[in-house]
C-alpha cells in the first residue's frame, strides 16, 4: 500500500527541488508567474498576492503523482533536473485565467497589492501534508526570510493549501513573525461578484474544517447569484469527504478511489460541482463537471 | 463495486443518520462527552497513581487485579487462570484482540468462541475486524450467510433477523457450559473497583455472569476517577456509536455476592465465584509521556470517525494494525505497536475530528506520527 522506494525518492528529490529553486518540481519557473503578465501589478511591497503556485502546478503535480512509481525505481532520473528547469513549460490557461479574475476582483475593491513575480516561492504544503515536518520547518525559514526580504506585512491567499501552510508556518513563528494572513475570500465577502446556476458546492477540507471558512464562504458565493444545492450527508461539515488530493504521492489508487466516491456523492445531489481548490479540481474533474468559484463569478 | 464498497455503504447510511438524530435528540450527551473527556484527562495526568487505586479497589471488593507491562505478560496471565480443557466465551474486548488471547488460549488446549455477533463472524473467517465496534461491517449479509452455512452448516436464508437467529442458537449452549468468561471494559472505576460494560446483544451479560469465573482484561487508559463518571464513558460510548439507548449498562464490581442473610454481604451468589481485572499498559504509558500522542489514549472507541473518514471507506477495512483500524487505528498502530506507516495515509480530511466525542485532533496526532516516521526511517532522534 506504500512504497518506500517511492517515498525515499520523494523526500530526497522535494527538498533538493524547494531548496534550488522554491519549487517543488524540475520545472521552468515562468509557469508560475506568467498569469501575471500585462496586469500591471507592481513588484512587491508591503501587501501581496500570493498564489504558492497552487493554481500553476495542480495538473501537473497530478501528472507528477502519476510517473512517481515509475520514477522512483529509475535510478540516475534526477540528471534530467537541470534541463527540466530550463526548458519544460506547462502553461496551465485555465489556472491563469482563474488567477487574473481573481487579481481583477481584488482590484475593482479597491484592494492595493504587489505581486513577486519569479521570485515568489511554492509554499511548501507537500511537505506539511506529506508529515515531512523537519523539512517543512527547514523550508518555512526559507521562505520567512524570503517575505521578510520584500518587507511583506500582508498576504493575500488564494487557494486553501497554501493559506493553512502559511498559517502553519505563523503558529512556528508566532513571535517573530508578524505577517497578517488573509485569504481573498474574507477580501471580498461585503464585495459584490457575479455569478449564475446551481451548484453543489465541494468545501476544501482545509478551508471548511481547519481554518473555519465554511459558512463565509457560502455567504459569498449564496451574495454571488449562484444557488447550492445542499444534502447533510453529503455537503455537511462533517460529511463531506476530502478529494483525494493529499494522498496521491503516497498512493495513487486510493487517492484516486477516495475521488471517484466523492464525485459520486457530488453528483447525487447536483451534476455541476462548484469549489474553490485546485487539488479538488484537478481530483475531481475527471469524474465530474467541474468548477471553480472563480471562474464562475467576476467583479461588478 | 467490491463487497466492501457495498458493505460499507450500508454501514454508513445505517449509522451516520442515526448517530445526528441521536446527538440532536438528547443534547445532554455533549456535556456527558465534555466531563468524560476530562475525567480522562485528571486519570491521564496521574496515571500511575489512579492503577494502583484500581487494583486495590479490585482487591477489596473481593477481586483480583493484575497490572501487563506488554502483550506476553497478558497472556501469561490469562493463561494461569484458565489452565486448558476449559471452554471460553469471549465478549468483544479489544485488548484482548490486541494480546492474542483467544489465539493463545486455543494454542494451550481450550475451546474459545467469540460471542459478540460481528466477532464470531470474524472468528469463523477467520480474518481481521475492520471496525473497531463493527468487526464484521465489511461482510454483506449475502457473504454472511455463505460463512454461516459453510462454518455451521445452516442456511440462515437472507434476512438480518434470521442471520441473527442462527447465531444465538448457535451461542446458546456454548454461555450455558462455559467455565470462564473473558470481556474486556468500556470504563474502569478508580474509586470502586468496578468496571462497565455497554452492549446490546446481551452476550456480555451472559458472558461475564453464566461462568464460574470472569475475566476482564482492558488498557490502563480505560481507567476514570470514578463511578459515575465511568457510567458516564459507557453512555457517551453508545451514542456516538450510534445505538443510543444502549439496550445493556452492566456494571461489576467483583464476584458475584448478596447481603439477603442479615444484610451480611457474602461471596459468591448466582454468578461468578471469581473475578479478574488485567490492566494492560503495552505501550499506553510511554505514549501518555508524550503530549501528542497522550491525546490517543482518550480514544473511547465509538468507532465513528471510521464512518466519516475518506480514506477509511475507501480502502477495504485493512487500514492500521488489527484490531486498531480507520482513523483511531493509524493512531492506536503508533501507541501499542510502534508502527508509524499508517499514519501516512491520512489525507488529513479532519472530519474524524469533527465527529470525535472526545475533540481528539486526530489529524493532528497521524501528522505527528507521519513525522516520526520519516525520522525513524532517517535513522535521526526519536521524539
Amino acid at each position: 500500500m506504500i512504497d518506500e522506494d517511492q517515498l525515499n525518492f520523494i523526500k530526497k528529490n522535494l527538498m533538493k527541488y524547494l531548496m534550488e529553486d522554491y519549487l517543488p518540481f524540475p520545472v521552468n519557473k515562468s509557469v508560475c508567474h506568467e498569469w501575471a503578465n500585462g496586469l500591471n501589478i507592481r513588484k512587491g511591497g508591503a501587501t501581496i498576492i500570493y498564489t504558492g503556485c497552487s493554481y500553476q502546478l495542480a495538473e501537473l503535480g497530478k501528472k507528477f503523482d502519476e510517473v512517481l512509481p515509475t520514477l522512483s525505481k529509475f535510478k540516475g532520473v534526477e540528471k534530467f533536473s537541470s534541463f527540466l528547469k530550463v526548458f519544460y513549460k506547462p502553461k496551465d490557461t485555465r489556472s491563469y485565467k482563474i488567477l487574473r479574475n481573481i487579481a481583477s476582483i481584488l482590484k475593482s475593491s479597491n484592494v492595493d497589492f504587489g505581486y513577486l513575480y519569479e521570485d515568489e516561492p511554492y509554499s511548501g504544503t507537500i511537505l506539511l501534508e506529506m508529515g515531512m515536518m523537519d523539512e517543512f520547518k527547514e523550508y518555512a525559514k526559507k521562505l520567512v526570510q524570503l517575505f521578510d526580504s520584500y518587507g511583506v506585512k500582508r498576504i493575500i491567499t488564494v487557494d486553501p493549501h497554501t493559506h493553512y501552510t502559511l498559517y502553519r508556518i505563523k503558529e512556528m513563528n508566532s513571535s517573530s513573525w508578524n505577517v497578517e494572513i488573509v485569504n481573498y475570500f474574507e477580501l471580498i465577502k461585503n464585495v459584490k461578484v457575479k455569478g449564475e446556476g446551481t451548484f453543489v458546492f465541494h468545501d476544501s477540507c482545509l478551508y471548511s474544517r481547519f481554518l473555519g471558512m465554511r459558512n463565509s464562504i457560502r455567504e459569498v458565493i449564496k451574495n454571488s447569484g449562484i444557488v447550492l444545492k445542499e444534502d447533510e450527508m453529503v455537503t455537511g461539515k462533517e460529511t463531506s469527504m476530502c478529494c483525494g488530493g493529499p494522498l496521491a504521492p503516497i498512493n495513487k489508487e486510493i487517492s484516486d478511489k477516495i475521488a471517484r466516491n466523492r464525485a459520486e456523492a457530488l453528483k447525487s445531489v447536483h451534476n455541476k460541482v462548484l469549489l474553490a481548490c485546485p487539488f479538488c479540481y484537478a481530483n475531481l474533474s475527471p469524474y465530474v463537471e467541474a468548477y471553480d468559484f472563480a471562474e464562475v463569478v467576476s467583479g461588478e | 463495486m467490491s463487497d466492501w464498497d457495498i458493505a460499507i455503504k450500508r454501514g454508513v447510511e445505517h449509522n451516520v443518520p442515526r448517530v445526528f438524530k441521536v446527538l440532536r435528540e438528547h443534547p445532554y450527551l455533549e456535556d456527558l462527552a465534555r466531563k468524560v473527556r476530562e475525567g480522562k484527562l485528571e486519570v491521564l495526568s496521574n496515571l500511575d497513581y489512579y492503577i494502583e487505586m484500581t487494583m486495590k479497589s479490585v482487591e477489596r471488593i473481593g477481586g483480583k487485579a493484575y497490572f501487563a507491562e506488554n502483550a506476553e505478560q497478558a497472556r501469561e496471565i490469562v493463561g494461569k487462570i484458565v489452565g486448558s480443557g476449559k471452554r471460553v466465551v469471549m465478549g468483544k474486548s479489544m485488548v484482548a484482540y490486541e494480546t492474542g488471547i483467544r489465539k493463545y488460549l486455543q494454542s494451550i488446549g481450550n475451546e474459545v468462541w467469540e460471542t459478540d455477533l460481528g466477532e464470531l463472524l470474524i472468528q469463523l473467517a477467520d480474518e481481521p475486524p475492520s471496525h473497531i465496534i463493527a468487526p464484521a461491517v465489511h461482510m454483506t449479509r449475502e457473504r454472511i450467510r455463505e460463512l454461516l452455512k459453510e462454518k455451521l452448516g445452516v442456511d440462515p436464508g437472507d434476512k438480518h433477523e434470521d442471520i441473527v437467529k442462527v447465531a444465538r442458537e448457535f451461542l446458546r449452549q456454548k454461555f450455558l457450559t462455559a467455565d470462564i468468561g473473558i470481556t474486556g471494559a468500556n470504563a474502569v472505576a478508580a474509586d470502586a473497583g468496578s468496571i462497565v460494560l455497554v452492549e446490546n446483544e446481551g452476550n456480555i451479560r451472559m458472558s461475564s455472569v453464566v461462568p464460574p469465573v470472569h475475566i476482564s482484561i482492558t488498557g490502563v487508559e480505560k481507567i476514570l476517577p470514578n463511578l459515575e463518571y465511568a457510567i458516564y464513558e459507557a453512555l457517551v460510548q453508545a451514542a456516538y456509536a450510534g445505538l443510543y439507548p444502549p439496550t445493556y449498562i452492566n456494571v461489576t464490581s467483583g464476584p458475584s455476592s448478596t447481603g439477603d442473610v442479615e444484610q451480611k454481604r457474602v461471596s459468591p451468589a448466582h454468578g461468578p465465584k471469581e473475578f479478574h481485572l488485567i490492566l494492560v499498559d503495552n505501550g499506553r504509558r510511554k505514549a501518555n509521556e508524550d503530549p501528542v500522542l497522550r491525546e490517543a489514549l482518550l480514544c473511547i472507541r465509538c468507532g465513528r470517525c471510521h464512518f466519516h473518514c475518506p480514506v477509511y471507506r475507501a480502502l477495504d477495512g485493512k487500514w492500521g494494525d488489527p484490531p486498531y483500524s480507520g482513523p483511531m487505528g493509524a493512531m492506536w498502530s503508533g501507541v501499542v505497536y510502534n508502527d508509524y506507516k499508517p499514519a501516512l495515509l491520512c489525507s488529513h480530511a479532519g472530519n474524524c475530528r469533527e465527529v470525535c466525542p472526545m475533540k481528539i485532533n486526530i489529524p493532528k496526532v497521524l501528522e505527528y506520527l507521519k513525522s516520526k516516521y520519516f525520522m525513524m526511517k532517517a535513522g535521526t532522534r526519536e521524539r
